[in-house]
């Protein structure tokens, strides 16, 4: 069964008198292990689908299957039970408290679930290391570098081992190296068996992804798999 | 558990809004402070009216000029009437057979002086030298004075122990003399203490035969009070009848009129004060409470400011699974700290405040427990229902709009 099933989802906006459609029956499936990018243009709706696979928000019509879970149908409390526990996000902004250390940013959904102060001193410190940060536990967000920001924020989506990781444009704040270097790192995580999602609207970013769904009018355009050829082409093979 | 951390989370963030923390802060302290004050000052108040009152035994009532006072036309036609006489002593003794002791007193305050030492207050009183059978006031050391005393105007005095302390420490005071206004008397007695630490008023009370002080101190009759006490509780209502158609008679009341003097017992003087205080209370509480009201809606100000400023951070903390009550307990503790510790610091400084203005109007008084608890109530009360509602809108946010909130 797919980690990830929507069936004819529909997301509509009310803009004063006027309704916007920003989905209009989307259907897409997203096994577990895979690496996915989802493409489109700006106001084509790719935020919109990202908010609703990670339960930031609900469809207006259609049904959404997370992990065999009928998320649709979730009260607010249990949407933040499966964000918490199934669910890490990376987003543009890096999203960090700007006033807590990296290390509590990082504990935060640890805290939110509960975990004892032990076990998420164990996690938290297992999750620097796994972003190569461990020298940087202790400091704020505004004392690190653009890229040591997103690589905290990724060890936040880690710490909890969601099942899913959801990226919205996670290199469009960075320089093309930095950039470069999270995009590898995403590689390496799907590699050790995450199953990844990203958000963006750059075809070089989008091909380290095996799999690229294009998004377009709130419909899906195309679904294709990303061919090795160009995968080498765009330098973006691990 | 997660209580304990969101608790961290909103403790934190008020210590990093350090100005805007005090300046709330102050807020709530006024207000609890204002509150804490009037209700310190009037218990204050009335615990030394009472303690004041307690000297009248239960079956001993007094006569006065005035009465209990309940109003300005009661004080001005009280003002009209005859003082009362020294000569109604021996009418009532003849009249009431129920008035099994017929005592009188007069009250003056002096200066007290013993060498170099000095008292600037104390109370003079002048009594018959049967006081001491109608007021609750014991002896110590040595004795009371005798009627032949007060007839031959002797100047003796029976000292209350906290003028024995000020003036003669570590010293017998008996046989030695003291100065009252300049004029000699003989200390022969001494009365057992019975005011409390925080109230010495009553020990600070000095009784000279009731003739001596009228030679002395002038003839006082506006406060000249006849004190009579019933053989029980049962027959101080018939002594009391007994003794109002004497004085009736002896000061030609007509029939038609109403009497021209006041009887007091000790009861009815409770219930008045009791009625008295009710509504200074309810009057300046609720004055003082418009202060409180101010600081709970600055709370409620600086905590609605207070989400709008931080709805990212809230749609971050949603999108890494916090859940509403998360979010909602996370601001109503910090409204709550903010209304506690202002309460605490309030009832600090109320109660000092309230001890103050009430040893301004020359009382004494012990804290009020039932200030500290009822600040304490208030000021969460005050916390919770001003904090609630940003709280709710807080934890109500939808994260998709929070996260993009800019």
């Amino acid at each position: 069964m797919a980690l990830i099933e929507t069936r004819d989802v529909w997301k509509t906006y009310q803009m004063g008198t006027v309704k916007v459609d920003a989905l209009k029956g989307v259907s897409i499936a997203i096994n577990k292990g895979d690496y996915v990018a989802i493409m489109g243009p700006s106001g084509s709706g790719k935020s919109t689908l990202m908010n609703l696979i990670g339960c930031l928000d609900t469809p207006s019509q259609g049904e959404y299957y997370l992990d065999g879970d009928r998320v649709s149908e979730l009260e607010d409390d249990e949407l933040a039970r499966i964000r918490n526990k199934q669910i890490g996000f990376v987003f543009q902004t890096f999203n960090l408290m700007p006033r807590a250390t990296a290390f509590h940013n990082v504990e935060l959904p640890l805290i939110y679930n509960g975990t004892p102060k032990d076990l998420r001193v164990e996690k938290v410190t297992r999750a620097f290391a796994a972003v190569d940060l461990t020298d940087r536990m202790n400091h704020r967000p505004n004392e690190l570098s653009g890229g040591q920001r997103q690589r905290v924020a990724i060890a936040r989506a880690l710490v909890n081992e969601p099942s899913l990781l959801l990226a919205d444009e996670p290199t469009g704040n960075l320089d093309t190296k930095t950039g470069l270097e999270i995009m590898h790192f995403f590689s390496e995580l799907h590699r050790q068996g995450n199953t990844i999602i990203i958000v963006t609207h750059e075809r070089e970013v989008a091909t380290f992804a095996n799999r690229i769904l294009m998004i377009r009018d709130g419909q899906i355009e195309s679904d294709e798999v990303v061919s090795e050829q160009e995968k080498v082409q765009n330098g973006s093979k691990l | 558990m997660i209580v304990w951390e969101v608790f961290k989370m909103a403790a934190n963030a008020l210590r990093v809004n350090k100005l805007r923390t005090t300046l709330t802060l102050i807020g709530v302290i006024i207000g609890v402070a204002s509150v804490i004050t009037i209700i310190s000052a009037l218990d204050g108040l009335q615990q030394s009216i009472e303690a004041e009152l307690d000297v009248l035994g239960p079956s001993t009532f007094m006569i006065t000029k005035f009465g209990i006072i309940m109003s300005d036309e009661d004080f001005h036609n009280a003002l009209k009437r005859k003082p009362l006489e020294f000569e109604y002593l021996d009418a009532i003794r003849e009249g009431c057979d129920l008035c099994t002791e017929v005592a009188a007193r007069a009250f003056s305050v002096a200066e007290a002086k013993y060498r170099e030492k000095r008292m600037r207050e104390v109370y003079v009183a002048g009594g018959t030298a049967n006081i001491l059978n109608v007021v609750d006031i014991e002896l110590d050391q040595g004795r009371f004075y005798s009627f032949e005393e007060d007839q031959t105007r002797r100047r003796v005095a029976f000292v209350g122990p906290a003028i024995t302390e000020e003036l003669f420490p570590g010293q017998d005071p008996i046989g030695k003399e003291i100065k009252l206004n300049n004029v000699k008397f003989e200390i022969i007695g001494i009365a057992k203490k019975r005011g409390s630490s925080f109230n010495d008023n009553e020990d600070k009370v000095i009784f000279i035969p009731y003739q001596t002080f009228s030679k002395y101190f002038g003839d006082r009759r506006g406060n000249f009070v006849i004190f009579i006490k019933a053989p029980s509780i049962d027959l101080v209502e018939p002594a009391m009848d007994q003794a109002r158609v004497v004085l009736r008679a002896i000061r030609h009341v007509p029939y038609d009129e109403p009497d021209d003097f006041g009887m007091v017992t000790a009861d009815a003087v409770m219930a008045v004060l009791n009625d008295v205080t009710k509504y200074l209370r309810l009057g300046l509480v609720g004055i003082s409470s418009i202060a409180l009201v101010v600081g709970g809606i600055i709370i409620m100000n600086i905590m609605m400011v207070s989400v709008t400023e931080r709805t990212r951070e809230i749609g971050i903390r949603k999108s890494i699974g916090a859940r509403q009550k998360d979010v909602l307990l996370q601001f109503l503790w910090e409204s709550l700290i903010l209304s506690l510790g202002g309460g605490f610091i309030g009832i600090a400084i109320g109660v000092i405040l309230g001890k103050v203005l009430i040893s301004l109007m020359n009382f004494n008084m012990t804290p009020s427990v039932s200030a500290i608890l009822i600040g304490l109530a208030i000021s969460s009360g005050v916390g919770l229902f001003f904090g609630i509602y940003p709280a709710m809108k807080a934890a109500r946010l939808q994260p998709v709009k929070a996260l993009s909130y800019e």
